[in-house]
């Protein structure tokens, strides 16, 4: 049987809303801390379809505010690239934040 | 509000979990405290290795033989599979001068009991057939294991709940008092004053900060490393790689390793491993910048140009992240592990540097034997915080 549970919040790493809702009862209240302990956000998307999502599971929740628990920081790629991507000049002009 | 328990640990790492789970294995009622989320410190942006090859005989190497046996128990008394997987490793060589200074290193962990050999191009070519051509040799170990850092945490912190232990996150601390040799008040951002006779330090990278609320000398200065995450890729050999150059480095000051100024700037020296999510992770830059744990474009390249000259298969991969970590190191490269003369009760178990979750298990098991007064284990003597005590 499946139900509302087993749906995938996280596609790329198939992380469903069961396990996401059990991190946050073990006290994972943050969108990085449910990276860490589930994988979700962790795949080829790097969290761009999901974060949101998570965000929203976890201030349902727990009531905290969106922005408590969003990341507080991105890292580079923003979007994946081919290794051989820094050969190209350009990618020495690209900004890191 | 005042709580009260027999032992404290401060920093909820990967070191101080495992040594509130030992402790309140051993019935002490134990709370952790950290500043951040889940991972946020050194553990959470590592590689997962559980490395052999990477040691001189000594005490590192002796206890990671100890905290690999620690592993393969913990994945019954935890749970889970804990992301362990026994891959082996290959510390790839370039030259001849490599090959030399290798084959005497490897000839010493041997004589240590490691099981570690140097294998020729042909056998190398046989689990890592995508090597640039440029490479002449390798060493081969089975021993090299690896563990998802992230599920060993976990499995300390479920385990540890079970026992009693509490964990509070986002709850840095601000101070510690102390009237006399009573009861240590230690003091948190939000308020709450803990109260205990015994701190245990696991701060990692931050763990002078700790230690100099007591006026303990914690000599740990952050040593950043970058790592480049691929995509989900088919594995594309047997076993995990590392260059030799970073071993060359640390064994012969003499010898002058072949780096372009970016890799020599940076401390670069390739680490590829397959991690359990089928990606892998590439470091690793070794870099002395502060507190400062950003990833930078010129770190990012350097690794991956580095890693194109080994494996220039990997050209067609994506890399989809980076990550930065800063590694607790220590004057000796030894971690601090023990009691602080002069300030009974206080702890530290901090600075393993790159090897913090190869040597978690043990160092969690060790701390919580000298908390509870087993019988003194003499090795750990070099391992004392007092070696570095002011006097």
């Amino acid at each position: 049987m499946t139900d509302d549970k087993d749906m995938f919040i996280c596609r790329c790493e198939e992380v469903t809303l069961r396990e996401i809702e059990q991190a946050i009862d073990e006290g994972f209240v943050t969108v990085t801390d449910i990276k860490r302990v589930t994988r979700a956000g962790m795949g080829l998307c790097q969290g761009r379809t999901c974060t949101k999502t998570i965000a929203r599971i976890i201030s349902q929740r727990t009531g905290k505010p969106l922005d408590e628990v969003l990341p507080k920081s991105y890292r580079s790629p923003v979007r994946p690239q081919k290794m051989q991507a820094v050969e190209n000049e350009e990618f020495n002009d690209a900004k890191n934040s | 509000m005042t709580r009260s328990a027999d032992v404290l640990v401060i920093g909820g790492g990967i070191i101080g979990l495992s040594c509130g789970f030992y402790l309140s294995k051993r019935g002490k009622r134990v709370f952790v405290l950290d500043t951040g989320g889940f991972a946020d410190g050194a553990s959470g942006a590592c590689d997962d290795m559980i490395l052999f090859q990477s040691k001189k005989p000594g005490i590192n190497l002796e206890l990671t033989f100890e905290s690999l046996e620690l592993y393969k128990s913990l994945l019954t008394e935890l749970g889970g599979d804990l992301g362990f997987a026994n891959l082996g490793g290959m510390v790839l060589i370039e030259n001849q001068q490599e090959l030399e200074i290798m084959e005497e290193f490897v000839a010493q962990q041997r004589s240590y009991g490691l099981d570690v050999e140097v294998i020729d191009k042909r056998e190398m070519l046989k689990k890592q057939p995508f090597l640039s051509d440029h490479i002449i040799a390798s060493t081969y170990s089975r021993m090299d294991s690896q563990v998802d850092p992230f599920a060993v945490m976990r499995g300390f912190e479920r385990k540890g709940t079970s026992y009693g232990m509490k964990v509070f996150r986002r709850n840095g601390v601000v101070g510690i008092d102390r009237i006399g040799t009573g009861d240590f008040q230690v003091s948190t951002v939000d308020g709450t004053i803990f109260q205990t006779p015994v701190v245990i330090n696991a701060a990692g990278t931050w763990a002078g900060q700790i230690g100099a609320m007591v006026a303990a000398n914690v000599p740990i200065t952050p040593k950043r490393g970058q790592i480049v995450i691929t995509e989900r890729v088919p594995p594309i050999g047997d076993t995990n790689i590392w260059s030799a150059k970073y071993l060359v480095t640390k064994l012969r000051s003499d010898v002058v390793v072949d780096l372009n100024e970016d890799e020599r700037s940076l401390g670069l020296s390739l680490a590829l491993t397959r991690s359990g999510g089928d990606t892998y992770l590439i470091g690793s830059t070794r870099e002395f910048v502060g507190f400062d744990k950003r990833t930078t474009i010129a770190g990012i390249r350097a690794i991956i140009n580095q890693t194109l000259k080994v494996v220039p298969k990997l050209r067609e991969v994506n890399f989809i992240r980076s990550i930065a970590g800063l590694r607790p190191s220590t004057p000796d490269g030894r971690m601090l592990l023990g009691e602080h003369a002069g300030i009974e009760g206080f702890f530290t178990a901090a600075g393993h540097e790159g090897d913090g979750i190869a040597l978690a298990p043990i160092t969690g098991k060790l701390l919580a034997s000298m908390v509870c007064h087993d019988p003194v284990d003499q090795r750990l003597d070099e391992l004392s915080p007092n070696r570095f005590a002011k006097s």
